[in-house]
């Protein structure tokens, strides 16, 4: 691994900078007002290759790595206009889809979800099974050349702009007892495929949706890879859903940090000096920067581990990586509104919602004390807490 | 057909530009080169023409150490080759210079269609497409906001202070073009990761053909004497309306002799 990026990814990245530069905060802002999704900025990152560049050339994606994914959804955060669903649709279910799916699945659901004309949410979370996986009673059993699908999911986002649902449920036979996954793709206009909205107080285009499967019946294919596969493949997608996550929460963070020193620099108090002269604003800016980039760093590691087949390591680096970049997304947001004093909370200004988005980062998509709790165990070989 | 698309690396059009004062040329470290915006239409120009007709797009630059990377850029849009043209000698060249150092590398390779973007974002000039047109003898038709290409035949839409006009003329030409144009495409994954396999040719100005002495700043026709920061934006006229603010406006467009 090498702390340089290659030549590839900086072009990359500036690339992504170019196009989002033209959307930015308000472009975000002014669509969930009127009730809309990131839906142009979204196609034109899918159309230019952007959305894809993790998954196989030969379906549709750029051949690139999990690496090359985050430093899109980074991008696009330190623009101002994140895009969610990158963590879900191509991080996630394309990631399970490209390595665990059948040739047929395979060409079937990538090249959409690689060009973004495809759009796939991921559900695994429901109201007693949140950090207990185990808990999961999501059931699917087959009923002739088909499977039938019933219960239900809490928290899955962007389902209303989705066009299918990943749904970790269980199969029949494996009812009870550890999760053995197994990973249906639901079409979300399927029969017996409800949603309710949830509300939420965080501020974007991307909604939360509780589900209901009532018997919600499925062709044979909908089976992602093997019922017998276990955990593995489960993993191989939310490795990557926390390296996402991680490099979300530090392009907001350097979002929130560009802000504040733009701030600092043309805001004057005393003596015609700007603000940022004064260390008792430009030293906690200033430390919320070196948290921003040892968060970075950290998730290039773990996305470099996670490219390299490294599936363990990768584990413990992505949980790393996501715990420190949350904290720091919240230190710099935190530090970017006292910067700004009063107009740190004004709507003109921008940064109030990145409060609730960044801070939902330390609870999702596993909770800083789930990765205590991964770390203490495995890092540090203690007593298992739970 | 092919396409040579000339393009300039300048420092970041966002940024305050700044000169070195001993010898008032643009302190090129003083912030990021890019690829000059402009330029970005006559790639996507030239991208356009060939996927229409076929053919190929060859992006030359000319520029010092590093200028590769806006072949680079140009490449990760979808050019097939690139030219750097680079030399200390080039160093400080003005646009009489460079008109000519960027004809002898012309003469280097092939073409039907030479593109440039209509002004470089750092001098803003506007000169170099005219001249380069006069030094390889060739027809110009610059500031077009619309090329077509028929067989031989080449008409664009040349914008005017009243317009456009309709200017037509007989491939090999040179053209340059206005932002008007098109819509430059982002460069795509694919596309980066391809440019770094694509062939760029290096030359210098032995390779070009290019007299030396007739290049560079000791060379230049023209002579930056003096330079200034622009004055800070003074406060402008605030008229509070009080029922005659229509009045108001009229009487300040006709003292600006708008109206």
């Amino acid at each position: 691994m090498s702390f340089v990026e290659p030549e590839e990814r900086v072009a990359l990245r500036q690339a992504v900078r170019d196009l989002a530069k033209r959307y930015g905060p308000d472009y975000v802002r002014r669509q969930a007002k009127a009730g809309l999704k990131s839906t142009e900025l979204w196609d034109e990152v899918g159309r230019a290759g952007y959305l894809g560049v993790s998954l196989p050339e030969e379906h549709g994606g750029g051949g690139g790595g999990i690496a090359d994914l985050a430093a899109v959804g980074e991008e696009l955060a330190r623009a101002g206009c994140p895009l969610l669903l990158i963590v879900v649709s191509p991080a996630i279910c394309g990631t399970i889809i490209s390595r665990f799916g059948t040739e047929a699945q395979k060409q079937k659901w990538l090249p959409g979800i690689a060009d973004g004309s495809f759009k796939m949410a991921f559900g695994i979370t429901e109201p007693d099974a949140g950090s207990n996986s185990h808990n999961i009673t999501t059931t699917v059993r087959r009923d002739g050349d088909e499977w039938v699908l019933t219960g239900q999911k809490v928290f899955i986002s962007g389902v209303d702009e989705s066009d299918a649902v990943l749904v970790v449920a269980r199969t029949k036979d494996a009812a009870t007892g550890n999760l053995k996954p197994a990973l249906m793709v639901v079409p979300t206009d399927a029969p017996g495929f409800t949603k309710t909205m949830i509300e939420m107080e965080i501020a974007g285009p991307e909604k939360q949706f509780q589900l209901f499967f009532d018997d919600v019946r499925l062709p044979a294919d909908a089976l992602i890879g093997d019922e017998d596969a276990g955990l593995l493949q489960l993993f191989a997608g939310l490795n990557p859903e926390r390296i996402m996550a991680a490099a979300f929460a530090v392009g907001t963070a350097k979002y929130a940090l560009d802000r504040a020193a733009e701030y600092a620099k043309t805001r004057t108090v005393w003596r015609d000096r700007p603000i940022g002269t004064h260390q008792g604003v430009a030293h906690p800016l200033a430390q919320a920067a070196i948290h921003v980039e040892l968060a970075k760093v950290m998730t290039q590691k773990a996305a470099w581990l996670y490219d390299s087949g490294d599936d363990f390591g990768a584990g413990e680096a992505a949980n790393m990586a996501k715990f420190a970049a949350a904290d720091a997304a919240v230190e710099a947001v935190d530090q970017a509104i006292q910067t700004h004093g009063g107009n740190g909370l004004a709507t003109e200004y921008g940064l109030a919602p990145l409060l609730a988005a960044t801070r939902v980062t330390r609870i999702a998509p596993v909770s800083r004390e789930m990765i205590l709790n991964f770390i203490a165990q495995h890092t540090l070989g203690l007593p298992k807490s739970y | 057909m092919k396409i040579v698309v000339c393009v300039k690396q300048v420092p970041d059009t966002e940024a305050e530009k700044r000169l070195l004062p001993d010898t008032l040329t643009v302190d090129r470290e003083s912030s990021n080169p890019v690829l000059n915006e402009m330029d970005e239409f006559a790639i996507e120009e030239a991208l356009k023409l060939t996927e229409a007709h076929g053919g190929e797009v060859v992006v030359l630059t000319m520029g010092p150490d590093g200028a590769d990377a806006a072949v680079r850029k140009a490449l990760s849009m979808g050019a097939h080759s690139g030219i750097l043209l680079s030399d200390p000698a080039l160093a400080g060249s003005d646009a009489v210079a460079t008109s000519y150092a960027i004809a002898q590398a012309l003469g280097t390779t092939e073409y039907d269609l030479v593109i440039l973007g209509s002004e470089a974002s750092d001098a803003r000039t506007s000169l170099v497409p005219a001249m380069l047109a006069e030094r390889l003898g060739l027809p110009q038709l610059t500031f077009a906001s619309k090329v077509e290409i028929d067989g031989t035949s080449i008409t664009v839409n040349r914008l005017t202070d009243y317009g456009h006009d309709v200017v037509q003329a007989q491939l090999p030409a040179v053209v340059s073009v206005v932002e008007k144009i098109n819509e430059p495409r982002y460069p795509s994954f694919k596309g980066i990761m391809a440019a770094k396999k694509k062939p760029v040719a290096a030359l210098d100005v032995a390779a070009a053909g290019i007299d030396a002495a007739l290049v560079g700043q000791a060379a230049a026709a023209t002579t930056v004497v003096d330079a200034a920061q622009r004055p800070p934006r003074s406060a402008g006229v605030k008229v509070t309306d009080e029922g005659d603010g229509g009045v108001k406006l009229a009487e300040f467009l006709s003292a600006q002799k708008f109206i």
